[in-house]
């Protein structure tokens, strides 16, 4: 644009905002770094803190900075034009077991977990899990999908490959979670387990089809928990991936959750328990398949036990569609309502509502921010550029879209269930990355 | 003996992390299968292959050239949404106003849903009367 400009950003956000900067071609841009939070204070407090306040960086007074980034000349580093080139540096890594686990988590390639060291052997059995090229680019992932607001990296099937090495993965499983990297169609950026955000998100899969068996994906006791090999590593294979391939989940640069989520380590991996649900799979609901392999990816907060809301009464007599409905109507529209029944919650519900749709139908919730949220909102009655928020759709809600996930696993040993915040975002046949 | 016990003990963890898939792995290991792990002397040297992906290069981008005076000249200060940017907005004017009355300063709410939203209408009329720009809040 070409006007001098200063961008007031927390001092907390100095790392994060410095490598940015660098990544948009604009290492020197002159960001005014102050005391934080604004939110919640007062103009009394503001002023005390930020105006009359010191740069927590520099030392030095916040507004008499300010004046001197719109009036100091640029200096010739800031002057610097060109371009810089970058790779991901050495292809491989020599040493021995110990040496090598010790640098690859100085390196912070993994979460803090020991990890099986990928050697090309390992990583070439790897690839032997599904017929796609292992040069073949799958597709671009940063810290968060939303906009652009941090680079992409590319990453291929073998960094998949290395990836699911490390996390312990089997060849099996190579076409799910490649499935789960594989990128959107619409934005053509895959999603990340592992975001930026302050909030502390996670993520979470769930898996339908024939491919349940075929892997060993548990889906009887304990089936949102670490208790398969399966669930649990390609939970734990896509957040080593996020960090690795997505550049996430380094603190202060491109993590900032105020109080983290420990489902980073391992994201939530639900194979639904079709066999026990009386309702239709998820995926069929969404128009797949019978027996069709399809991984849905979700991201949110995560799951806690029903019995944590205020809302589930217990009692001799249970009403679990409005216990459901009261449940919904609490949670936030950011990732709206995700339900995790076990098989007899779900033949209560059944008792009550035919299908899922009818469910969703008398919990009739707002949609989750995102799809729906953004699609329905209308700018203000005169409303003006720079006055007030214009909504710009990023997309279309899908017609089939869940507006409450409604998903059947666990076993039948009593009536405990989960419900959390999760928020649909699209699914993927996993046959297509055999 | 501190010696001996610390050499053994890296013994012992060194075979576990190259063996315990062997006879876990039907018991839902979270360690490597056993085709993975090959039994390998702690001392062997191995060569790993790179977990990362690609990142791309950077095309550095001119900045824009600075002021030689405030006075006459006209800051727009941008929120872009965040909570309590604007407060923090509205103090800096009053700190401009107090200090340099002889600068034009004008807020503007940015147009678009979320922080990172265009919004070419008010970047149109930035481009074209302000001579200098505040933006808040990176929260």
């Amino acid at each position: 644009m070409g006007i001098p400009s200063v961008a007031i950003v927390l001092s907390e956000f100095y790392e994060q905002e410095t490598d940015k900067a660098l990544q948009c071609g604009m290492p020197g841009i002159r960001t005014q770094w102050i005391q934080g939070p604004v939110w919640a204070k007062t103009r009394e407090q503001l002023r005390r803190d930020v105006i009359n306040g010191n740069n927590p960086i520099s030392g030095r007074p916040v507004m008499q900075e300010i004046v001197e980034k719109f009036t100091k000349p640029l200096t010739s580093e800031e002057k610097r034009t060109g371009e810089i080139e970058r790779n991901r540096g050495p292809e491989t890594y020599t040493g021995t077991s110990e040496e090598l686990q010790k640098l690859f988590l100085e390196k912070r390639f993994t979460d803090f977990l020991p990890v099986v060291l990928p050697t090309k052997e390992r990583v070439d059995e790897m690839l032997m899990g599904t017929s796609h090229d292992p040069d073949e680019v799958v597709g671009k992932m940063s810290p968060t999908n939303t906009g652009h607001y941090f680079e992409f990296w590319t990453f291929t099937v073998r960094d998949v490959a290395v990836n699911a090495v490390m996390a312990g993965c089997k060849p099996e499983y190579m076409p799910v979670l490649l499935a789960i990297l594989s990128p959107d169609p619409r934005t053509g950026i895959s999603k990340e387990a592992i975001s930026i955000s302050d909030n502390g998100f996670m993520g979470a899969v769930v898996i339908n089809g024939n491919i349940r068996d075929e892997i060993g994906l548990n889906y009887d006791v304990g089936a949102v928990g670490p208790f398969a090999h399966a669930n649990t590593t390609i939970g734990r294979a896509w957040s080593l991936a996020s960090i690795n391939v997505g550049n996430g989940g380094k603190v202060g640069t491109t993590y900032m959750g105020v109080i983290g989520n420990q489902g980073n380590l391992i994201n939530i991996v639900i194979a639904e328990n079709e066999e026990k649900s009386p309702f239709k799979p998820f995926s069929v609901r969404l128009g797949y398949d019978k027996g069709e392999n399809v991984v849905s990816l979700f991201e949110g907060w995560g799951i806690l036990s029903a019995a944590n809301w205020a809302a589930n009464q217990w009692g001799k007599e249970m009403d679990y569609p409005q216990i459901m409905k009261n449940i919904a109507a609490q949670q936030g529209f950011l990732f709206g309502t995700f339900f995790v029944l076990s098989p007899p919650i779900a033949d209560f519900v059944k008792q009550k509502f035919d299908t899922i749709k009818e469910l969703e139908e008398y919990m009739a919730p707002p949609s989750p921010f995102g799809f729906g949220g953004f699609a329905k909102m209308k700018p203000k009655p005169g409303a003006k550029s720079g006055d007030t928020p214009a909504p710009k759709p990023a997309f279309q809600m899908p017609p089939n879209m869940p507006r409450i996930p409604v998903i059947v696993t666990g076993a039948s040993n009593n009536n405990y269930w989960s419900a959390g915040g999760f928020r649909y975002s699209r699914s993927i046949k996993i046959d297509d990355w055999r | 003996m501190k010696r001996y016990l610390s050499a053994a003990v890296s013994a012992v963890l060194c075979l576990g992390l190259f063996y315990s898939s062997n006879v876990m792995e039907d018991t839902n290991s979270f360690a490597a299968t056993n085709d993975q792990v090959q039994a390998v002397p702690c001392d062997e040297k191995i060569t790993v292959l790179t977990p990362l992906g690609t990142p791309p290069n950077i095309k550095l981008k001119k900045m824009a050239p600075r002021l030689d005076t405030l006075d006459g000249k006209t800051i727009y200060f941008v929120d872009d949404g965040f909570i309590g940017g604007d407060n923090l907005l509205y103090e800096m004017i009053d700190w401009f106003k107090a200090n340099y009355p002889k600068t034009n300063v004008l807020y503007k709410r940015k147009g678009g849903m979320g922080f990172e939203a265009e919004d070419p209408v008010l970047w149109a009329e930035i481009k074209e009367k302000a001579d200098a720009v505040i933006i808040a809040l990176g929260h």
